[in-house]
């Protein structure tokens, strides 16, 4: 695993205005960087990051399913009560799932640790699945990088196949495509999943979150009072069984994406529930909710740990600590953290030259599809961290 | 170490990105519209339609296929109440459509005051299969879409008129069954978590993570 400076194509900002991508630069920064690019070997890829990543998920399919036997969990989770028939409809039917980002802490020598699993809402697909594969297109056209190089990265092509078996599984020929207005990054992310769900032979409608309405039936119609019978929404789930058509969406018989279901993972409680059920796996950290924390803490040989918010997103009110001295080290702001948090240990980010840098690994269905890198200059990765493309050589 | 071709089975990457249905803008390909030519769609193959106002009319212009054109026009009657627009008042539906365009209708949705179906658009019947979507159209002063044909969602396909010499060229795609209408009665239920949380929060991009 090595971070290499590379030569920028001269045109990449023509190109991405040619295919949308419109938010490679936020707030006056750069979010997609190829100034650099990140090197690994096809064993660190298959060995260390693919292999674990179809394990870890079918961890966290065990766990789903134990979770959604016990109230106490449920509650521990913070989901609301009203939403646990739901919730187990939706898995006892197997509601098919389309992605999931799970983010490691890996240094390409030891095993990757799980940080935590983007199970509900994860983003920067576009960048991993279109964006950096053009890139690697582009770089190996112009002889800057060998035509042996590789990428992990079938995003796409799992995409448009996992929405044909989704299309099957619900009998549907379309789709609603939804998420919160004043996001130019989510609408995009939305619009490059509709154009996968076109490529797989759906119809797909386009409506934001806040223009969902409600009928006298109790179902949930778009702004132009379209049914909503089958829905991707790029909006977590546990702002929508918090809001006041929680009702309905608990009630009405929409197909999600993702499935309610998804609701245990997207959760940090799924890291202590992960460390129960499989203590001392590999790629896990010691993980515990706030009420074992302090019998489990002490016996433990790790002295610093991260604090997390059980509901929390982009990297918001994390704190890391050392137990023993009780001094922060690092420290996140944000809005989150009123259902709880849980304890993991630390386990830093790997530097390489002045970055922080976090790999998130994409499972597509079940499978694992490819990796995005994210680099930033602080310890806790956060949602300006920028963007560099991988290749396999 | 990776394969030495690019095209290698065991490529971890995508092998085939459709780099044009990726493309959100071609500077390359204007399009041009003729005026009896309405195109829509990225994908798929084209057909040629035709607008007819009824059954009838469609036989007489097909005499040798009137029991499809009474089939289609039958299957459109029923597509244009699952997918029409749908209005509490007939006020309200009266101020799109216009004066007696309007009746009171009970749906699988509910009872609800909804525009006439005023034709319906038929897919090439000499090729065998069946493809037809309801046609609306307005004579409310209101309406942008007044004395022009356009669909159950709103999508304007050409000038009114009752001749069915008028062809059409669609993709197939444009016969796709269109979703189930309804009428909400409230909105505005989802967001309000969003928008308190990231009035809090400096940079928040978005709901993703």
């Amino acid at each position: 695993m090595l971070r290499l400076p590379s030569l920028a194509r001269s045109n990449w900002q023509a190109l991405a205005k040619e295919y949308g991508f419109h938010f490679h630069t936020m707030y006056g920064e750069t979010y997609w960087d190829e100034s650099a690019y990140y090197q690994f070997s096809l064993q660190q890829i298959e060995e260390h990051i693919e292999q674990p990543s179809a394990e870890i998920h079918q961890m966290c399919l065990h766990v789903v399913n134990e979770a959604l036997k016990s109230e106490e969990t449920l509650q521990k989770l913070a989901i609301p009560e009203l939403a646990w028939q739901a919730m187990a409809d939706s898995w006892n039917e197997k509601h098919p799932s389309l992605y999931s980002r799970l983010d490691f802490s890996y240094d390409g020598k030891h095993p990757a640790k799980l940080l935590e699993n983007n199970a509900d809402t994860p983003t920067s697909l576009y960048e991993t699945g279109f964006w950096q594969w053009l890139w690697l297109e582009d770089k190996v056209k112009a002889g800057h990088i060998s035509r042996n190089a590789d990428q992990f990265n079938s995003v796409q092509e799992k995409l448009i196949r996992t929405f044909k078996d989704i299309s099957q599984f619900y009998q549907c020929r379309f789709m609603h495509f939804a998420c919160a207005k004043d996001s130019l990054e989510d609408r995009g992310t939305v619009q490059y999943l509709q154009d996968c769900a076109s490529e797989a032979g759906l119809d797909t409608y386009f409506t934001f979150m806040e223009d969902i309405g409600v009928d006298a039936l109790e179902q949930l119609s778009d702004k132009n009072d379209n049914l909503i019978e089958h829905c991707f929404k790029l909006y977590p789930w546990e702002f929508m069984l918090r809001e006041p058509f929680a009702k309905q969406t608990i009630s009405s018989r929409v197909g999600w994406l993702e499935p309610m279901w998804k609701s245990v993972l997207s959760n940090k409680g799924l890291l202590p529930l992960l460390w129960q059920s499989f203590e001392n796996h590999p790629n896990l950290l010691p993980a515990f909710f706030e009420s074992d924390f302090a019998k489990y803490a002490h016996q433990s040989s790790h002295s610093s740990w991260v604090k997390k918010p059980l509901y929390s997103r982009e990297g918001a009110n994390i704190d890391i600590f050392d137990i023993n001295t009780q001094q922060k080290n690092a420290s996140s702001e944000g809005p989150y953290g009123e259902e709880g948090f849980v304890y993991q240990a630390n386990h830093p980010l790997p530097r390489f030259g002045d970055n922080y840098t976090l790999i998130g690994s994409w499972l597509i269905g079940d499978e694992p599809a490819g990796i995005s890198v994210r680099e930033d200059k602080n310890l806790i990765t956060q949602d300006m961290s920028r963007y560099l493309p991988h290749i396999i050589l | 170490m990776s394969n030495s071709s690019n095209k290698s089975s065991n490529q971890k990457r995508s092998k085939n990105i459709n780099l044009n249905a990726m493309r959100k803008v071609n500077p390359l390909k204007p399009i041009a519209l003729g005026a009896a030519t309405f195109m829509l769609g990225a994908c798929g193959t084209d057909d040629v339609a035709s607008i007819y106002i009824d059954a009838d009319d469609c036989s007489s212009d097909n005499p040798s296929f009137s029991a499809e054109c009474q089939a289609t026009y039958e299957a459109a009657l029923q597509d244009a109440q699952d997918t029409g627009p749908k209005y509490e008042t007939q006020a309200d539906c009266e101020y799109d459509f216009g004066a007696n365009a309007c009746q009171q209708q009970n749906t699988s949705q509910g009872s609800f005051f909804m525009p006439l179906m005023a034709g319906y658009m038929l897919g090439n019947l000499m090729s065998g299969s069946r493809r037809y979507t309801p046609m609306y159209t307005s004579n409310s002063r209101n309406s942008p879409l007044r004395n022009r044909w356009f669909t159950s969602n709103g999508q304007n396909v050409g000038k009114y008129s009752t001749s069915g010499n008028q062809k059409y060229r669609v993709r197939q795609s444009f016969f796709n069954k269109r979703p189930t209408t309804t009428s909400a009665l409230k909105r505005g239920g989802f967001g309000n978590i969003a928008r308190a949380t990231s009035s809090r929060t400096a940079a928040s991009k978005g709901w993703g993570g």
